[in-house]
């Protein structure tokens, strides 16, 4: 997966989650309480700066990350830009659409800014065993362990699946892609299904007794990185309401 | 149907999540007991999550030529029934918002209560009525317009609650809510609808080979009817007889 393998390769990788949880999303907050312009620009701009310089994330994965969320940004923003049922006619353009539209998009496409560079920063294997410090309960962190180690396999299957139906034209008209999209589904069930049984009798051989306990690669949280991290937010709102204070001045 | 990162205002964000946490809670609850009581369960909750996450990504023909996902809520209501599939779901979503960047960590209630919650009851009660409607029709004949009704339904009505969400977190400055919620209902309707059918079709096609390839597994599950003993009981009278 594009975005986890990002994050295994960038060196903020052995950086505590709560650094950079504190960094992206304190940018995050900026690009959603801060006022919009200039708030939602220097926000993503502060976030790219971050992911492509230090945390040596590609520009180019960053862009394919950043491409499915910010087509949906633009196809809600849409929306905003007609007023349907009112008196200028069933469908017509909205009086003050456009500011609102590039509004909401300018704070979202910020927004997805930050998360991606949280997210092609922190493996999701470094989140999940913090999670029962955070209070979910133990049974549940370890399925949710196990949904993460055992998706890599299922996507694999997939795609493997997917490209033999392909090859056989399986998607050849849609009719037959139906067909396939639904024989995909139920043999990826059944494969997990088996999967898990399997692994059960390997765990059981080795003694297993209910308990699925892994190495975590310990990485201490240091309260000078915590305040290093959370400086830039904060820089970022004191210039937003900085400037917003020197504009309102007469 | 994801709703982005940002795209609803905080307070919107938090009222979701407040509405979504209760019923997180309840599919956790369910989900820690049954590992408590069966531990052998736990691998195969994480299967059945692995199975719900590359469900929604797998690629289904779209009415345009080009290629969706399907949301997936459908079949894991039916299969894992809906307090468990909003445990599962929400563990699917968070994984999709940090992989694949579908959907966001502040949207991330919003998107739970359409797509783990709401989803899945809408089409756990539609499935469980057409079970009930065609109790007299051949159980694959039953169990396929069940499945179909429950994932085409499951699908609109997540699509629907997601538009309701950013209609109230953008209404029209003329209309109001409802005319933002037209605004958006028609805009995700062209696409959406269609592809609703086409996966209350995949889906039909997916449990109709389960049925034939993991009737064990669907028995299991409880999405199978038990196998009439009459007959077997026939048999052993009859390898008596004999």
């Amino acid at each position: 997966m594009l975005i986890d393998a990002a994050a295994y390769r960038s060196p903020w990788r052995r950086l505590h989650p709560a650094v950079k949880g504190m960094l992206f999303g304190g940018l995050l907050v900026c690009a959603l309480a801060l006022p919009a312009w200039p708030g939602a620009p220097l926000a993503a701009a502060v976030a790219l700066g971050a992911a492509l310089g230090p945390a040596r994330v590609a520009p180019r994965d960053f862009a394919r990350a950043a491409r499915g969320p910010l087509l949906f940004v633009l196809t809600g923003a849409a929306a905003l830009l007609v007023s349907v049922g009112g008196p200028e006619g069933a469908v017509a353009f909205a009086p003050d659409g456009g500011a609102r539209a590039a509004e909401v998009a300018g704070r979202a496409a910020a927004a997805v800014c930050c998360q991606i560079a949280f997210a092609c920063t922190t493996p999701l294997a470094d989140v999940l065993p913090r999670l029962s410090r955070a209070g979910v309960p133990e049974p549940v962190v370890e399925v949710v362990a196990l949904v993460y180690r055992m998706l890599f396999v299922a996507l694999e299957g997939s795609r493997r699946i997917r490209a033999a139906q392909t090859a056989r034209l399986g998607y050849n008209g849609w009719r037959a892609g139906v067909r396939s999209a639904g024989a995909l589904g139920a043999a990826l069930f059944v494969r997990s299904y088996d999967r898990a049984r399997r692994l059960q009798r390997g765990l059981e051989c080795r003694g297993y007794t209910g308990a699925l306990t892994v190495l975590v690669a310990e990485s201490p949280l240091r309260p000078a990185a915590l305040a290093a991290a959370a400086a830039p937010p904060v820089l970022v709102a004191a210039a937003v309401l900085g400037a917003g204070a020197l504009g309102a001045a007469p | 149907m994801h709703i982005a990162e940002g795209f609803l205002p905080w307070q919107h964000a938090a009222a979701w999540t407040a509405a979504a946490a209760p019923f997180v809670a309840h599919g956790i609850r369910t989900m820690t007991l049954a590992v408590r009581a069966d531990p052998d369960s736990k691998l195969l909750l994480g299967a059945s999550g692995a199975f719900c996450f590359v469900l929604s990504a797998l690629k289904i023909p779209s009415i345009t030529g080009s290629c969706s996902h399907p949301t997936g809520v459908g079949l894991g209501a039916v299969l894992f029934r809906p307090p468990v599939m909003a445990a599962l779901g929400t563990v699917t979503l968070l994984f999709q918002a940090l992989l694949l960047a579908h959907g966001g960590l502040t949207t991330l209630g919003a998107n739970v209560f359409s797509m783990a919650v709401v989803g899945p009851w809408a089409a756990y009660g539609t499935y469980r009525a057409v079970r009930a409607l065609t109790r007299s029709l051949p159980e694959t004949t039953a169990l396929g317009l069940a499945v179909f009704f429950a994932s085409a339904l499951a699908s609109v009505s997540a699509y629907t609650v997601t538009s309701l969400q950013l209609a109230l977190a953008h209404p029209d400055p003329a209309d109001g809510f409802l005319g933002a919620f037209a605004a958006f209902a028609a805009v995700f309707s062209l696409t959406q609808i269609p592809l609703a059918v086409i996966e209350g079709l995949v889906t039909v096609v997916v449990v109709r080979l389960l049925s034939t390839v993991g009737r064990d597994d669907l028995r299991r599950l409880g999405v199978l009817r038990s196998p009439d003993p009459a007959p077997a009981a026939a048999h052993r009278t009859d390898e008596k007889a004999g």
